[in-house]
């Protein structure tokens, strides 16, 4: 199969593919509109004046929060008088479409009401649209940064994920049991420096790390492990001239990512996520994407070897052996991004996963975010007759895990070569 | 076919020592200290410690019992400045406050001269004359006891300070333990002035030998003595039968009901494709695919068995509510009436991925020769479905039993949760929360033999049905 210059290109012809599908296009862009009501969730839904002016000057108090926030900026004097933003003189005000925060808490309404019930609101616009739960935080607001959580877990975990699944996986698929060679000297020092490398960045560390600021001391550790990986790697690379450590040994790459794929396959991401979580201290909704993404790789790593087995034999890679790059710069610009499409479908069913997974870490009140749609479902558990704390949450989620599966759906078939050809 | 099975137990082997690896070091990792646990749950110990002394030989005695006085793993890489026997202090708050205490001075020789002190002026202080000033020996105490627990400087400093105040307000006391305390708080200026952080960077590779926690537990597992519960004391394996019943209970049913309902309808809609039958149903069980199990658990159990709204067919939650001396058959229709609801959770998802299954393996095989030659022949259209179509359609249903038995047991924990039913699942969330390792241990390793188990039987089926699945090694 010779490509010409003019022929559309294979991205050109699955995303045409794609288009074709009705349902699947709809679901991306609903996606789309999510992923807005995501990142715009303070516009939408926050406590805080779109735009307000209070003693004759002009303010836009969700922007100047953000600054305020990256310490850029400080509060105008009248707003730090109550802490009720409500309750301020406005001369003229505009709230956003649900007037409320998430972590807000509605006095006069707490104790699950209705969004049918009787509300004491001092106008139509604080109506509590969804009702409220126990304390007397809005439902709808939390829906709303709700929405914020699960795509935020979605993207986090899948983008963790993708990383190790496409190294792993294309390590496996591109080089097999064979094609992966060190020299000796290599591979002994790599080994070495690995070790060396951990015992400086976390053993020597220890105290630092758990004692100080995790985050300084952690990077300053990571760099101080990749330094003497370079370092050990370099005195391979001297060694290397010597001939009896020249000679080259093959790494089953294959074999040890298929074992451990199967083996970290081998116990359900549930049970490992939960015990994982156990051990965290101060568990938050951060731990858990990262672990989520830590666990849910396989599937990509699968997809990219399965697609690497068919493309490095391809004659493209074959050139680019020829004209003699080396075997790593095949692999990483040339190799894997041909073989990133197939990924994306485990992507999208990745992504509905995940935030499944945490919906259900929130609704079991292992990680307390701040709004979770899974935390808000366990409401409905505590006090059944809050209907609206059952059916709103779960719908949310039930929607959001159809669209990604849709998209994921689409995107097989998109990709199955048989259609391509017809087209 | 024989050494093919052996090389997969010898993989299901490698597995359960790499998951028995991971479990066990989320084990040590994890917060809490499972001694002081069981102490506290057992013997009720009062919070105050008031017998001290006696507490400590308690926790020494459990802590043998349970092997937590041995050394973690056969080997362990650490700094020059731990010494090798750190685990000897079996107390874990105290190991642990002597290890930041390492970590800050790097000075083992000084530590441990400040714990001695500690120590010796702690039995001091537990054993003085009546004469003394009640409040001044508890005040002076407690700040002691937590020296224990205490490895920041500021907070060490405060507890010297206090201390002092308190000796100083007895004359009896300071008689009495005034040289110890200088001796301590010597001990710790030494600490801190003769500091060697340098030791650090010094690496030391300790060898423990065989007999150490992780070594023993596992060859425990392997000959099966699985251990006892951390929280009340019964061994793990009658726990998990007790759960396990339950679980294979609905499952079972779940599972049995799951294929008796998919494959039907999934050759129907596949054979009669594109009709209204089956545009319907696969939209049906796309959607029956993407409902939340723990969303819909959670409405069923809302709506249906509370009183709120009227509809409350079902009872409430739980397996039955008469006592375990009611009539049997009494107690099978109670127990039956409360798991309608949880299996039904646990089969429609089950139903809707098998459904979606073997539609699309009835689609594939369709389209093939043979079932066009078969029908040319002038076979039966029902003989075509069942005789021919059936049995090619059923392989991707057989790579499905691999994950149906590690599923079922991950989704019992969803519906185990929900419907608070005493299975597997449930078992394994309460031992998660609570830090009962014994049990967590168990459930991963019983999941993961059971994973692979599935995996094991999904092949052979593959091969007994498909003839061109072969297991000997292809010549190249």
């Amino acid at each position: 199969m010779i490509q010409s210059a003019k022929s559309p290109s294979y991205w050109a012809l699955v995303s045409k593919q794609f288009k074709k599908n009705r349902i699947a296009l709809w679901s991306l862009r609903l996606v789309g509109v999510l992923l807005f009501i995501a990142v715009f969730a303070d516009f939408i839904a926050n406590d805080k004046p779109l735009y307000c002016q209070i003693e004759g000057k002009t303010h836009f108090p969700i922007a100047e929060s953000y600054l305020v926030d990256l310490g850029l900026k400080k509060w105008d004097p009248v707003f730090l008088q109550g802490g009720d933003w409500h309750k301020l003189p406005y001369e003229k005000v505009r709230y956003t479409l649900i007037p409320y925060a998430p972590k807000n808490i509605d006095l006069k309404n707490n104790d699950y009401i209705s969004p049918f019930g009787k509300q004491r609101v001092k106008s139509n616009w604080f109506w509590h649209r969804l009702g409220t739960d126990q304390l007397g935080h809005d439902v709808a607001s939390r829906m709303v940064h709700g929405t914020r959580t699960a795509m935020l877990v979605g993207v986090v975990a899948m983008s963790i994920a993708s990383f190790i699944g496409i190294f792993l996986g294309g390590l496996a698929g591109f080089f097999g049991d064979h094609r992966l060679k060190l020299s000796r000297a290599r591979l002994v020092l790599s080994l070495l420096g690995l070790v060396i490398g951990y015992f400086f960045a976390f053993v020597s560390r220890k105290y630092a790390l758990t004692e100080g600021n995790f985050g300084k001391e952690l990077a300053i550790s990571l760099l101080l492990f990749v330094l003497v990986v370079l370092v050990a790697n370099g005195i391979g690379w001297l060694l290397e001239r010597l001939p009896i450590l020249q000679k080259q040994v093959p790494i089953p790459a294959d074999l040890l990512v298929m074992r451990f794929i199967e083996i970290l396959n081998s116990i359900p991401a549930l049970l490992l996520l939960l015990a994982i979580v156990a051990t965290i201290k101060k568990s938050s909704i951060f731990h858990v994407m990262v672990i989520i993404g830590l666990i849910r790789w396989t599937g990509i790593a699968r997809f990219i070897r399965a697609e690497l087995l068919r493309i490095r034999n391809m004659e493209y890679v074959e050139a680019a052996r020829a004209i003699g790059l080396s075997e790593w710069r095949t692999l990483f610009r040339h190799a894997i991004p041909n073989a990133l499409t197939p990924v994306l479908i485990a992507i999208s069913f990745g992504i509905a996963g995940s935030i499944l997974l945490e919906a259900f870490i929130s609704f079991l009140g292992i990680a307390k975010p701040d709004a979770s749609w899974g935390e808000l479902l366990t409401h409905a558990r505590t006090y059944p007759k809050a209907w609206w704390m059952a059916l709103f949450p779960g719908f949310a989620i039930f929607i959001t895990v159809t669209l990604f599966n849709l998209i994921g759906e689409g995107l097989t078939e998109a990709l199955d070569p048989k259609r391509i050809q017809k087209s | 076919m024989f050494t093919y099975i052996l090389r997969r137990v010898g993989i299901l082997f490698l597995t359960l020592l790499v998951v028995s690896l991971i479990a066990f070091s989320l084990s040590k990792i994890a917060p809490g200290d499972p001694v002081e646990r069981i102490i506290r749950g057992r013997e009720n110990v009062g919070s105050s410690k008031s017998d001290y002394i006696n507490y400590q030989k308690i926790y020494a005695e459990t802590a043998e019992l349970l092997g937590l006085d041995k050394p973690t793993f056969y080997f362990e890489l650490t700094t020059a400045a731990y010494p090798d026997t750190l685990y000897r202090i079996i107390d874990k708050d105290h190991q642990n406050t002597l290890s930041k205490l390492i970590g800050q001075s790097g000075n083992w020789e000084a530590v441990e001269h400040y714990y001695q002190q500690l120590r010796h002026l702690d039995v001091l202080l537990s054993d003085l004359p009546p004469s003394v000033d009640r409040n001044a020996r508890t005040g002076m105490r407690s700040d002691l006891r937590d020296l224990y627990v205490n490895y920041e400087p500021n907070a060490i400093m405060a507890r010297f300070k206090r201390m002092k105040a308190d000796m100083d307000k007895d004359s009896a006391l300071t008689a009495e333990v005034a040289r110890p305390y200088q001796q301590l708080s010597e001990a710790y200026a030494k600490m801190v002035t003769e500091a060697t952080p340098a030791k650090h960077w010094f690496p030391k590779i300790i060898w423990n030998g065989i007999d150490n926690q992780y070594h023993n537990w596992f060859t425990n597992f392997l000959v099966g003595n699985f251990g006892y519960s951390y929280i009340n004391g019964r061994p793990v394996e009658d726990k998990l039968l007790d759960a396990l019943q339950w679980t294979l209970i609905i499952n079972s049913i779940a599972i049995l009901l799951a294929y008796l309902i998919s494959i039907p309808l999934g050759v129907y809609a596949g054979v009669h494709k594109d009709s209204t039958f089956d545009k319907v149903t696969t939209i049906g069980l796309f959607i029956l695919f993407s409902l939340p199990v723990f969303w819909i658990a959670t409405l069923l159990v809302v709506f249906f068995t509370t009183p709120e709204y009227g509809i409350d067919l079902f009872p409430p939650l739980g397996v039955t509510d008469l006592p375990p001396d009611a009539p049997l058959w009494n107690r099978m229709v109670d127990i039956a009436w409360h798991l309608v609801l949880p299996v039904f959770c646990l089969t429609y998802p089950a139903l809707a991925l098998i459904a979606r299954q073997m539609r699309g393996g009835v689609l594939n095989v369709v389209q093939l020769d043979f079932i066009r030659t078969a029908r040319a022949k002038g076979v039966g259209k029902q003989q075509v479905i069942w005789k021919h179509l059936f049995w090619n359609a059923l392989f991707p249903i057989i790579t499905l039993i691999a994950s149906v038995l590690p599923a079922a047991l991950a989704g019992s924990v969803v519906i185990e949760f929900i419907f608070n039913i005493p299975g597997m699942g449930r078992l394994t969330i309460d031992a998660i929360n609570q830090r009962d390792w014994p049990v967590v241990y168990m459930v991963l390793m019983l999941s993961a033999t059971l994973t692979m188990i599935g995996i094991l039987i999904a092949d052979l089926l593959y091969a007994a049905i498909d003839p061109r699945v072969s297991f000997k090694k292809k010549v190249a």
